[in-house]
């Protein structure tokens, strides 16, 4: 359970620009298939049906006319504040009024023994005291905005349907639903110990469930119970524990249940840059983030999601084999065709997207990244199938053979491919875990030698064109005079002085205060980006590796208090005024928050 | 018509059909392996999964078998091509019916769309026609069938 009091902030109605509401002010739930954004002001304003990667119902936050919402909220002025209930995904924001208080508490609910729908998005709202005059609109837009539906009403229900997908508006206490052509909405006053519920049950390629109230109010209080009980059989501890378990919770969210793979964020096209083209559909599971995803399953006790993530990894990346892309589907497919959506964007940030181009990218840190993903499965295991042993030894041979080539780079630049001193540290990775795999007879050690051959002249290659011997810091990428943050990630052993030299430069050249920026150089891009959130806490990472503790603990302290009133991040901050950038909640910020509050315990406990 | 002749064509049309298989996903056709999906229904370790599902997909492969013999006597007829006619209704089957939505329901370890937070899955669920394994893996299948109920076929026609 977490520990310590909740979080819990209350401030104004929160404002609204141009129909768009600060990405801050989302929090996210979810069912372990797909995930909502709830804003402060109570309005659903993302929800892809029926995985975390189809085509949205709910799409709002990406066009405020057109995307489609689920509103709720009182018609009189009121001050918001809100908390997911202790240990679980669901979210309860309280409206003070004048003239009372009333409570919603959001869930995707999970599946119980009763006959269950597909997909359901539940919202209670109870009256604490006076009465408070509600309002409620559900505005479905299937398929990002593009497909028309069609809202009749079956035995008394609104129904809206569009080809495959269907959802019922179910209310009960919460007014004579009202349906227009493209909108059904009510109206009701709550009064002390009211208890309305609204809830939306999803269907695709089925018939829609019509669930009964005391089933729906079982399954909203299940969801709580089942999610305390997951958070309760994990291992955080720690002076940032709260926000650990916080990011647990997040990460879960993330973790599409039905194959054991995690999405890097739950949305797409969240502007990098306001009003920028870096605009990226992130609802997909990148490589590169494997062994900090299988690093923290197993440093928070979940046995069980590493398993299945390590083995969804293995038969996704079965159909490439040798050679890995650089991002899956979450059903272990390998084609991500990107193309743009017909929304205007976040505030006019256009193109959106659905699809990643980056797919097709050569990124060599990613064989690193799954060297090492095995290297602590097989850690955690004791051993290694045969087959997937073969695999892994298919591919250090690979990075034998590719590691001389320029690339795209951990972050996936679209400008021309270089050597980037990342992905041969990562290279140097793979070739090192191979090595250490064969060592310990876990993978086939008739190759070795090469490996070890190899391991050398990358190191040697490293050494020679990717330090700066002038700066004392590795650069960007080999010959460059660039930093780059990726390099906190580097392979050497941070007492060694040319690490504490980069961890140095990084913190001179890339950040301001607690904010690091990714890389300074030229990404093939327009625009400029804001601080990268995962960056800020590897520095904090690396200055525990390197012994200087006291600044890493403050560091961690300015970044926890980053989050949102929720505790959740972005992947970017801006600087300026920290408002937050980028798709959400992104699993890297809240993995590396994860690893540094590890890398700090542990040290602390030392 | 004989009983022995199709299980005996039963038995060599499962291992042509696992070696099909098997050869497609060497050629990175496809994803499936149905001796590890079925293995892992008893156990999560992956080498005695392999090793449990070979011998249930030839226990499968026999028990089908004598499920066309039984449709070979009761239309009184047995060749190789009304074989491979029952491989296609058969192939059809599993891969609408039987690995998409019968083997999820009663896998323990294998994903649904039902599958929700806080469980996880450790085996991704196939997908219509299998399609999550690969977009070759429908026509893979089907054509390892064909051959399954080409060989029962042949085999039961030529005991007669």
């Amino acid at each position: 359970m977490e520990s310590g009091p909740s979080r819990s902030t209350a401030g104004g109605w929160p404002e609204r620009r141009d129909g768009y509401a600060p990405l801050r002010e989302y929090a996210a739930i979810g069912d372990g298939r797909t995930v909502a954004l709830v804003a402060r002001d109570g309005a659903v304003d993302w929800l892809p049906v029926p995985d975390l990667d189809s085509a949205t119902v709910f799409a709002a936050v990406l066009d405020s006319r057109r995307g489609g919402s689920c509103t709720l909220r009182p018609t009189v002025p009121c001050a918001v504040g809100r908390r997911y209930l202790p240990g679980t995904n669901v979210l309860e924001t309280t409206f003070s009024t004048a003239r009372g208080t009333v409570r919603v508490t959001d869930a995707m609910t999970v599946p119980d023994a009763h006959l269950t729908p597909l997909r359901e998005l539940q919202r209670r709202i109870e009256g604490l005291s006076g009465s408070v005059p509600m309002c409620w609109s559900v505005t479905p837009r299937f398929g990002f905005g593009s497909r028309p539906a069609r809202i009749r009403t079956r035995a008394g229900v609104p129904v809206v349907s569009c080809g495959a997908d269907a959802l019922a508006v179910c209310t009960w206490q919460a007014g004579r639903p009202q349906c227009t052509p493209s909108a059904i909405s009510g109206r009701f006053d709550t009064r002390p110990g009211s208890r309305s519920l609204i809830a939306l049950p999803f269907a695709h390629e089925e018939p829609l469930v019509f669930p009964a109230r005391a089933e729906c109010e079982a399954r909203l209080d299940q969801t709580s119970a089942a999610w305390r009980r997951w958070l309760g059989e994990r291992t955080c501890g720690g002076p940032w524990q709260e926000a650990v378990q916080r990011s647990a919770l997040a990460l879960e969210l993330l973790v599409f249940a039905p194959s054991g793979a995690i999405a890097a964020a739950a949305t797409s096209s969240l502007p990098e840059q306001l009003g920028g083209i870096r605009n990226w559909d992130y609802r997909f599971s990148w490589i590169r983030d494997s062994a900090f995803t299988l690093g923290a399953f197993l440093q928070l006790g979940c046995p069980r999601e590493a398993q299945a993530y390590f083995w969804w990894l293995m038969h996704a990346t079965q159909l490439t084999h040798p050679r890995l892309r650089v991002l899956y589907r979450l059903d272990g497919g390998a084609r991500a065709p990107e193309r743009t959506l017909p929304l205007q964007g976040y505030r006019g940030s256009a193109p959106a997207r659905t699809g990643n181009a980056a797919a097709g990218q050569l990124q060599l840190d990613t064989y690193g990244e799954l060297l090492q993903t095995a290297w602590l499965y097989a850690q955690a295991a004791g051993q290694l199938d045969s087959d997937i042993a073969h695999r892994i030894a298919g591919m250090a041979d690979l990075v034998c053979r590719l590691w001389r080539a320029p690339d795209a780079g951990i972050w996936e630049v679209r400008s021309r491919p270089l050597h980037f001193t990342q992905s041969k540290m990562m290279c140097w990775v793979a070739l090192d875990r191979a090595v250490r795999l064969a060592d310990r007879r876990l993978i086939h050690t008739r190759r070795a030698a090469r490996w070890r051959q190899e391991r050398q002249a990358v190191r040697d290659f490293i050494e020679t064109r990717c330090f700066n011997e002038d700066r004392h810091t590795y650069v960007r990428a080999a010959d460059s005079a660039e930093v780059d943050a990726g390099l906190l990630l580097g392979y050497a052993h941070p007492d060694e002085s040319r690490m504490r030299g980069t961890v140095e430069a990084v913190r001179r050249e890339l950040a301001h205060g607690p904010f690091v920026h990714r890389y300074s150089g030229d990404d093939g891009l327009p625009g400029r980006e804001g601080a990268f959130l995962a960056c800020s806490f590897w520095l904090t990472e690396a200055l525990a590796r390197c012994g200087q503790r006291a600044e890493a603990a403050d560091l961690m302290d300015q970044l926890i208090a980053l989050a949102n009133d929720v505790g959740l991040y972005s992947e970017e901050i801006d600087p300026a005024d920290g408002a937050f950038l980028g798709n959400l909640p992104q699993a890297l910020s809240h993995l590396a928050l994860i690893s540094a509050a590890c890398a700090l315990t542990e040290r602390k406990q030392r | 018509m004989s009983a022995t002749a199709a299980l005996a064509g039963g038995l060599v049309g499962t291992l042509v059909l696992t070696t099909m298989l098997r050869a497609a996903s060497q050629f990175r056709l496809t994803r499936i392996d149905l001796p590890f999906l079925l293995g892992s229904a008893f156990t999560a370790d992956r080498t005695r999964a392999k090793a449990l599902g070979y011998l249930l997909h030839f226990a499968l492969g026999q028990l089908f078998a004598l499920g066309y013999y039984a449709l070979f006597l009761a239309l009184g007829h047995s060749s190789w091509w009304l074989g491979m006619l029952f491989g296609l209704a058969h192939g059809m089957f599993a891969g609408t019916a039987l690995v998409n939505i019968l083997i999820p329901l009663v896998h323990p370890r294998m994903g649904t769309p039902f599958t929700s937070a806080p469980e996880v899955a450790l085996l991704e669920p196939p997908g219509f026609l299998m399609l999550n394994y690969g977009l070759a893996t429908p026509i893979v299948s089907l054509a390892a069938h064909l051959a399954y109920g080409a060989l029962i076929g042949a085999f039961t026609s030529l005991a007669a």
